[in-house]
């Protein structure tokens, strides 16, 4: 047996050595005795904390800061919301569904409501909202009895004092991203991509144009068919777009197509 | 004097009666001034007169009021009031005491401890309350007798040495000469209990925990004597009192037993089983160590046993090495009197001075406990016998040996 083996066998059996290969003889019995360092650390503390309150917060009498992007439940503006369903589409755990209600004049609109009991709280329907309709609130407290009460509609999902922190605008890159060597701002899908026509497959059924929730989409006669009928094409007014990709859903021969154009 | 009759006049006026008539003492039954005996002789002066009055109101004439107002039967239920005011004091005493160590400890902790009522004070009183609501149950397979006896005992023993403790020149229960020997044999009977108690109660934890009981004394319990008799050489006698004066007319002992003050205040945690030489407890290892198969009122009994040894603990340092109830310069405050002095004289003579400089000294020495309870981790059980025998041992030597040197050298 070579000595490397018989110094690690050493070290992990011999009963008189402890278990780093030092034996127990060396050890200073009176660093048992010396309890002046945490005894000193412990006192510095109670000083401290008899000065100061504990860190402990009293939770339902006290309450932390909550910084004004904190994302808690989400929020929504009624009249600035134009039902793209964008956040639908980019709801993670599809907690949000647009569901029809009237709006101040009485016309029925098509507005979010949300699922506060599926809710991840992660922002990404303030995120993507093209219009900021949608923001994020520093409400946390949510509990309810029942399931049902859990659903916010439209009207319930007002908040009172929305400031332009809780937009949460996608382009401010966040702090730990930078930290973690990402300055890159992200950019949102509106600034980017518009939807493409590929005229070969359009037939001018008119869905784009009522689906559009801005009205980017018009219709522009190109001509004459071999019957004498117009043909009409959308026209896509890129100034006006939200890429909400509406019209691209609903088209029934697949002839639009979302495209990184800009 | 009072006209005797019957029985009494046999025992106490009696001159052929073996002993000198014990009723002849101006402070009877004690050979000095006592000054918790003498309010609970006022207080049953008060109860006793009105109960007397109001049966002589309904049946004038009748034998219980004039038994009720003779001297004897007077000091009988004064007696009784004065028990009660003793434990009273004691148990307030545990209150304070363990509020003091919920709420240091939580600041030592960077949290808050107890909040409800009074800054928390209100909480240890709501836990015994709670205490009480618990159903009590014993197991069917414990030895019931042992178990029953056993707990009894070792509640029973910390209840009389906390009530043992003297407060003061004027407040105390027993004031003989060996009076600190029956306080530490007292003090030191309950891990014999623990160890059977834990046998009886037929269960792993509680085995072990009584076990480690009596290891743990068997490691504290030598140095811890010649600690004390260390102090008894040093001021001459065994009597507390003695030792008090002794300390004031010298020097506080924590100065020339540094040594010993050091290793007395690491024994006296040991001795309440406190923190960090609660193995026989040891939650974190044994459930409750052999406190598991106690339930409801017998638990709370237990943890009052607990800390009613912790404050005793703490008074044995206060009364061996700092002094008792005596201030440098100012003494016991017997040179304050009610009618003999004006401004801060009389209000010191009026207030029970020597008590509460006792009581405020063994909260600080208390709050170190604290302090160490926080600051270290449990010492494992061959440490403990590590420290007791190899370290604590020696050092108490070196101290009997210096003390012994000073004495022949006539320095003290």
């Amino acid at each position: 047996m070579d000595e490397s083996k018989l110094k690690y066998l050493n070290k992990y059996t011999d009963i008189k050595n402890g278990a780093q290969g030092k034996p127990y003889k060396t050890k200073n019995l009176a660093k048992g005795l010396w309890i002046v360092k945490p005894a000193w650390t412990v006192f510095k503390l109670f000083s401290k904390t008899v000065a100061r309150q504990p860190v402990t917060v009293l939770y339902p009498y006290q309450k932390e800061w909550v910084p004004e992007n904190y994302r808690g439940r989400p929020g929504l503006r009624f009249d600035k919301c134009v039902s793209c369903g964008m956040c639908v589409r980019m709801c993670p755990t599809s907690c949000i569904k647009l569901i029809e209600v009237s709006d101040d004049d009485g016309k029925p609109v098509m507005r979010p409501q949300v699922n506060m009991g599926r809710c991840a709280m992660c922002g990404y329907c303030a995120e993507y909202c093209p219009v900021d309709a949608m923001t994020v609130t520093p409400e946390y407290e949510l509990a309810e009895y029942t399931r049902f009460d859990l659903l916010y509609g439209p009207r319930r999902l007002h908040y009172e004092g929305t400031t332009p922190g809780m937009e949460v605008k996608l382009e401010v890159t966040l702090p730990s991203d930078i930290e973690s060597g990402n300055p890159e701002k992200r950019h949102l899908l509106c600034e980017l991509d518009r939807p493409e026509l590929t005229e070969s497959k359009c037939i001018g059924c008119k869905k784009c144009e009522k689906v559009c929730p801005v009205g980017a989409i018009k219709m522009e006669e190109k001509g004459v068919n071999d019957k004498g009928r117009p043909i009409l094409r959308p026209k896509i007014d890129n100034s006006k777009c939200i890429c909400c990709s509406n019209c691209v859903d609903d088209c029934p021969k697949s002839a639009l197509a979302i495209k990184e154009v800009l | 004097m009072v006209q005797y009759t019957g029985l009494s006049e046999f025992i106490c006026g009696n001159p052929d009666w073996i002993y000198p008539n014990p009723m002849l003492n101006e402070y009877c039954p004690f050979d000095t001034y006592n000054l918790a005996y003498d309010l609970a002789y006022k207080v049953w002066e008060i109860l006793g007169g009105t109960i007397a009055w109001l049966i002589n109101l309904i049946w004038p004439g009748n034998p219980i009021s004039s038994w009720l107002i003779d001297d004897p039967t007077m000091v009988l239920f004064a007696l009784i009031v004065f028990m009660l005011l003793i434990f009273m004091v004691a148990f307030v005493n545990v209150l304070i005491v363990l509020w003091m160590e919920r709420k240091c400890m939580g600041r030592m902790m960077d949290r808050r401890g107890t909040m409800i009522g009074l800054k928390g004070f209100l909480q240890c009183v709501g836990d015994g309350f709670k205490t009480f609501l618990k159903e009590n149950t014993i197991p069917k397979k414990v030895d019931k007798m042992t178990y029953m006896w056993t707990v009894s005992l070792i509640v029973g023993l910390s209840v009389l040495v906390a009530c043992m403790v003297p407060l003061s020149q004027r407040w105390y229960v027993v004031n003989y000469d060996s009076g600190l020997l029956i306080i530490m044999a007292f003090f030191a009977l309950a891990p014999f209990f623990i160890l059977v108690s834990g046998w009886s109660q037929n269960n792993k934890y509680s085995l072990i925990g009584g076990m480690r009981a009596a290891e743990l004394m068997i490691s504290y319990e030598v140095p811890m004597l010649i600690l004390i008799a260390t102090t008894a050489l040093m001021a001459g006698s065994f009597n507390i009192g003695d030792i008090v004066y002794a300390q004031n007319d010298s020097l506080w002992y924590f100065i020339p037993q540094i040594l010993g003050f050091i290793v007395f205040f690491f024994c006296a945690p040991a001795e309440a089983e406190r923190v960090p030489f609660d193995i026989a407890e040891a939650e974190a290892e044994l459930v409750e160590g052999w406190q598991t198969e106690y339930a409801g009122m017998k638990w709370g009994l237990i943890m009052l046993a607990d800390y009613l040894r912790g404050t005793v603990s703490c008074g044995m340092v206060v009364i061996l090495y700092l002094g008792g109830w005596t201030l440098p310069f100012l003494g016991d405050f017997s040179q304050f009197t009610i009618e003999g002095s004006s401004g801060i004289g009389y209000l010191l003579a009026w207030l029970p001075m020597p008590e509460l400089v006792f009581i405020l000294k063994s909260y600080v020495v208390f709050f170190f406990m604290i302090l160490t309870r926080c600051a270290l981790a449990r010492v494992r059980t061959d440490q403990i016998l590590n420290i007791g025998w190899k370290v604590f041992m020696p050092l108490a030597v070196i101290n009997l040996v210096i003390v012994l040197f000073l004495r022949v050298g006539g320095v003290i």
